[in-house]
């Protein structure tokens, strides 16, 4: 069960990416939701949710697509 | 639904399982904090420790069955999960993930062995702390190895972005290191064990409630769910493995990202 160690980064890197994704998601959807409670609208969480997701496929892409 | 159940389920009908089974009462009345999953808990640590001791005590150059069997997951551990995933400083956390492997383990094949038949993590306090440890572990060492403000900074600014972006990936970066990291880690073992008992408990049960059952269809059916209950089983078997491997795994990598240089 030995594993080449390029093997090892694609995994590292999967892990990664998925905790970048769900806290994207939770942090700038988090803050949609509390300003549409806050304002009394209903958009402004898919706005969140959108930011959240494009911040965070840009740290995936800054941490692994440069390479 | 569960109205719908209810009803359903008039006078000696079927009651499913739910987290109420999960639940178990003080195994004495006075003492309310000793329950199963505690002394499965205090069991597991006996036995890790009483394999390990006895497999490694008579070490020979042409190892016994046992000292193969604890060196196989010793190696296992060293080799497989820190050296390939921590590189040249792998050795001072093999004592620590060998631990967390070996403990976490022991105490999720619990769930499908004979009499003890519970999963300790799937209460979800075990997992916690389980976490915060390895939380507290891959933090420390990076604090130690880069200083806490150069750490800190590793984390939370990435290079070679324009400075106003920081606003947008700053508070991910800090989210994900200390908020969804500890909790995936724990979230992810327990979900998998709760779940895991839950199914079994429901054909095992229903198994059994449709066997009683006064109808001969219901009795016919009956071996279906047992079947499927003892396939599930092996399944549980593996996806017991499979998290106390993940479990360790993603600490390492935690452990490796915190030591790393940079990003």
């Amino acid at each position: 069960m030995t594993h080449e160690p390029s093997n090892r980064r694609e995994e590292n890197a999967l892990w990664s990416i998925f905790g970048y994704l769900v806290s994207g998601l939770l942090f700038w959807g988090g803050i949609g939701w509390a300003a549409d409670h806050f304002f009394g609208t209903t958009y402004l969480v898919l706005i969140g949710l959108l930011v959240g997701m494009g911040g965070a496929l840009y740290l995936v892409w800054l941490r692994f697509g440069r390479e | 639904m569960r109205a719908f159940v209810k009803l359903h389920a008039e006078g000696d009908g079927f009651v499913p399982p739910s987290t109420n089974d999960f639940n178990l009462p003080p195994i004495t009345e006075s003492i309310a904090w000793l329950t199963k999953p505690v002394l499965l808990v205090f069991l597991s640590v006996i036995l890790v420790s009483v394999f390990f001791i006895l497999s490694s005590r008579k070490a020979a150059v042409v190892p016994s069955k046992l000292q193969f069997a604890g060196e196989s997951i010793y190696g296992f551990v060293r080799n497989d999960l820190a050296r390939d995933v921590i590189g040249h400083e792998f050795m001072r956390f093999v004592p620590y993930l060998f631990t967390l492997f070996t403990f976490v383990l022991t105490n999720n094949i619990f769930g499908i062995v004979p009499f003890l038949q519970f999963p300790a993590m799937s209460h979800v306090a075990f997992p916690y702390v389980l976490a915060i440890f390895s939380f507290g572990v891959f933090h420390y060492v990076g604090i130690q190895k880069h200083g806490i403000i150069k750490y800190l900074k590793e984390i939370a600014f990435m290079p070679g972005v324009p400075k106003p972006v920081y606003i947008l990936l700053t508070p991910i970066e800090i989210a994900t290191f200390f908020l969804v990291r500890p909790l995936t880690l724990s979230l992810r073992l327990f979900a998998n064990m709760f779940a895991g008992h839950l199914l079994l408990l429901v054909f095992i049960m229903g198994g059994d409630y449709m066997m009683h059952d006064s109808h001969l269809i219901m009795k016919l059916f009956s071996p279906f769910s047992f079947a499927f209950g003892i396939a599930l089983t092996f399944f549980e078997f593996m996806v017991q493995c499979l998290q106390a491997y993940i479990f360790t795994l993603l600490t390492a990598l935690y452990i490796a990202g915190a030591l790393a240089d940079e990003h």
